[in-house]
């Protein structure tokens, strides 16, 4: 069953614009220019229960937007949303009690107060009964490992502990459904690898849809099954993270180092970087055959080192971001699954 | 549980949550207590040089109306800034954690709001009553006598005042800083909304305005922020004290619908582009 069918889901913002020219912010202050900002066009897409989705998206591309569309906080300006089998735009309130969300940048916890204060006024918020309270509480503080952390005040928490903490909160009314407005950011190495932990076993243990947006591409490999990929304000991409490493495939990086120098200019293959005795060379797999390229290579001279890296995921979805319109950045996906 | 029952100890949850937060540092009162007592010497000395050759204005001695405008600020000092952190959460799209939740939002607001407020208008009505001791000498005698009745009733009286006054300001404060829903910058609203509370009623009595405007101002909420307790308080009695909770609690009423339509209105044109 799905859990999120977004279907043609578009938001426009009316901005006030400053006119130019001569007496502009007198002009602008009688007769206001304005602006049509098309935040979201379109999307459709859907989330089925159980799943993992990553939602990415440069800056600006509209993904908090959707966020807040599929959480009732916004009213779309055309298309309709069901989360959970509930229109958010109608049913924000009845919505909020299978939902929960984590906005990274920004709290839901007391700044000044213990987590501990905050869970129990989530607590009441949510209508649990005191039994029900202390059970879900203690499960949670002992899966999320702050039992120490919930009698210090927020604002003495580390970021990772205070994320933590969050994500704990917005599950004691045991959601459904998660939305993590990229919950990473800003944390180190360690936080986020913990934090990625607790959001799979969340998934795998309780069945929580999770729905992701994050700029980091070790969240999305490590947790999501499927990615949408949202370019200003339409879905470009929508596919299972294999097929989206898959195209990653087509291109490879080869590195070699040799004891002495040679001539390292291949037929229509030159190094992306060389030195005297190395090179790295770019090599799509569609144009050269591996194998053949890496003989050629061994056919120079004596080898004494040879490198062969897949290309970062990371490329992939920053030569997404960089297409200038959501048709461009369809095409590109078009052309990259042609070639696989 | 029943759900009203469950609401309701939402809102005590709620309220003593900001209560808590509120006395998470003895240091969060020490700024509105300076500037409250400062404010109050310096208008005793003003009423001071105002009473030198008169005994009596508008019916008010200087020691009336000192204790008049000790009470009189405690709705500005105690229950006074709801508008910059509302308006502060709708500007900075901290309002989507707000509106994600199962609550009724204005009824959950007030909880808190009000509810964190109580700390500082208790502190700020015992500091009052000790400064006011000393600058004013005692209480003004009730109208009625100084029965124990009449007492208890005052301080009754006037803590009911208090709390419709602080419910007044919250509401009227509510629906103007949820006009941030529609306005890029609503501050100027604020500062006028301020502005009329100090001059009807707070900083002087009413019946020290001009005849048609101290009658103009009865129409307008701005005397029950903060006239009605201070009036209740220095000139007790209980027709007139009746009389000015009932209007009180009109305004409270008025202002309370006023707050739902602001936000019935403004949350379904919520305008938060970015993350």
């Amino acid at each position: 069953m799905a859990a999120i069918v977004a279907d043609r889901l578009s938001k426009a913002f009316t901005l006030r614009i400053r006119p130019k020219g001569r007496f502009s912010t007198l002009r602008g202050l009688f007769r206001p220019e304005r602006r049509i900002v098309q935040a979201v066009k379109g999307a459709s897409f859907s989330v089925n229960e159980g799943e993992v989705v990553a939602f990415l998206g440069p800056n600006g591309a509209g993904k908090s937007t959707t966020i807040k569309m599929l959480t009732g906080i916004l009213q779309p300006s055309g298309g309709t949303a069901s989360v959970l089998g509930l229109d958010p735009s109608r049913d924000r309130k009845r919505l909020a009690w299978s939902i929960g969300s984590v906005f990274g940048q920004k709290s839901q916890l007391w700044f000044h107060l213990p987590p501990a204060d905050s869970f129990r006024l989530l607590g009441a918020i949510y209508e649990l009964e005191p039994a029900l309270l202390a059970s879900r509480s203690g499960a949670l503080i002992e899966r999320f490992n702050i039992g120490e952390l919930m009698d210090v005040p927020v604002r003495k928490l580390s970021l990772g502990q205070r994320i933590r903490c969050e994500i704990a909160a917005s599950l004691l009314h045991a959601p459904k459904l998660l939305f993590l407005d990229e919950p990473t950011i800003g944390l180190d190495v360690v936080a986020r690898k913990e934090i990625r932990a607790l959001i799979e076993e969340l998934n795998k243990s309780d069945g929580v849809t999770v729905f992701l947006t994050s700029h980091d591409m070790g969240d999305i490999e490590k947790i999501c099954k499927r990615a949408i990929i949202i370019h200003h304000g339409e879905v470009v991409v929508d596919e299972s993270m294999k097929a989206l490493k898959h195209r990653a495939l087509a291109r490879k990086y080869l590195g070699v180092r040799y004891a002495k120098p040679v001539d390292m200019d291949l037929p229509g293959l030159l190094p992306i970087k060389r030195t005297e005795l190395s090179a790295r060379y770019e090599v799509d797999t569609n144009e050269h055959s591996l194998a053949a390229v890496v003989k050629a290579l061994a056919s120079r001279g004596e080898l004494e080192d040879i490198t062969i890296e897949d290309e970062p995921l990371e490329n992939v979805i920053a030569t997404i971001y960089a297409s200038r319109s959501g048709a461009e950045a369809s095409l590109f996906g078009e052309r990259e699954a042609r070639h696989d | 549980m029943t759900k009203l029952g469950a609401r309701l100890c939402c809102y005590g949850v709620a309220a003593s949550t900001a209560i808590r937060d509120r006395t998470a540092y003895a240091g969060n009162f020490s700024a509105s207590m300076l500037t409250y007592g400062l404010f109050v010497f310096i208008f005793s000395r003003v009423w001071s040089g105002a009473y030198e050759s008169q005994s009596t204005i508008a019916g008010y001695t200087r020691s009336m109306v000192v204790w008049y405008f000790i009470i009189a600020e405690i709705t500005s000092f105690g229950f006074g800034r709801y508008f910059w952190n509302l308006a502060r959460d709708v500007k900075s799209g901290q309002v989507a954690y707000l509106l994600a939740r199962p609550y009724d939002f204005v009824g959950y607001h007030y909880a808190e709001r009000v509810g964190g407020s109580f700390v500082d208008a208790a502190i700020i009505l015992a500091e009052g009553l000790a400064i006011g001791l000393l600058l004013a000498g005692p209480l003004p005698a009730a109208v009625e006598g100084g029965s124990l009745m009449a007492g208890f009733g005052r301080a009754g009286l006037l803590a009911l005042s208090l709390v419709l006054a602080g419910s007044l300001n919250f509401y009227l404060q509510f629906a103007l800083a949820l006009t941030a829903f529609w306005l890029e910058e609503n501050d100027a609203l604020y500062w006028i909304f301020q502005k009329f509370a100090l001059i009807v009623g707070t900083l002087i009595p009413i019946e020290f305005l001009p005849e048609q405007a101290a009658r103009a101002a009865l129409w307008t909420p701005f005397p029950y922020l903060s006239y009605a307790p201070a009036r209740i308080f220095v000139a007790f009695s209980w027709a007139e004290a009746g009389s000015l909770l009932a209007r009180q609690a009109i305004w409270v009423v008025l202002a309370m619908l006023l707050a739902r339509f602001v936000f019935a209105l403004g949350s379904r044109r919520v305008a938060l582009n970015g993350g």
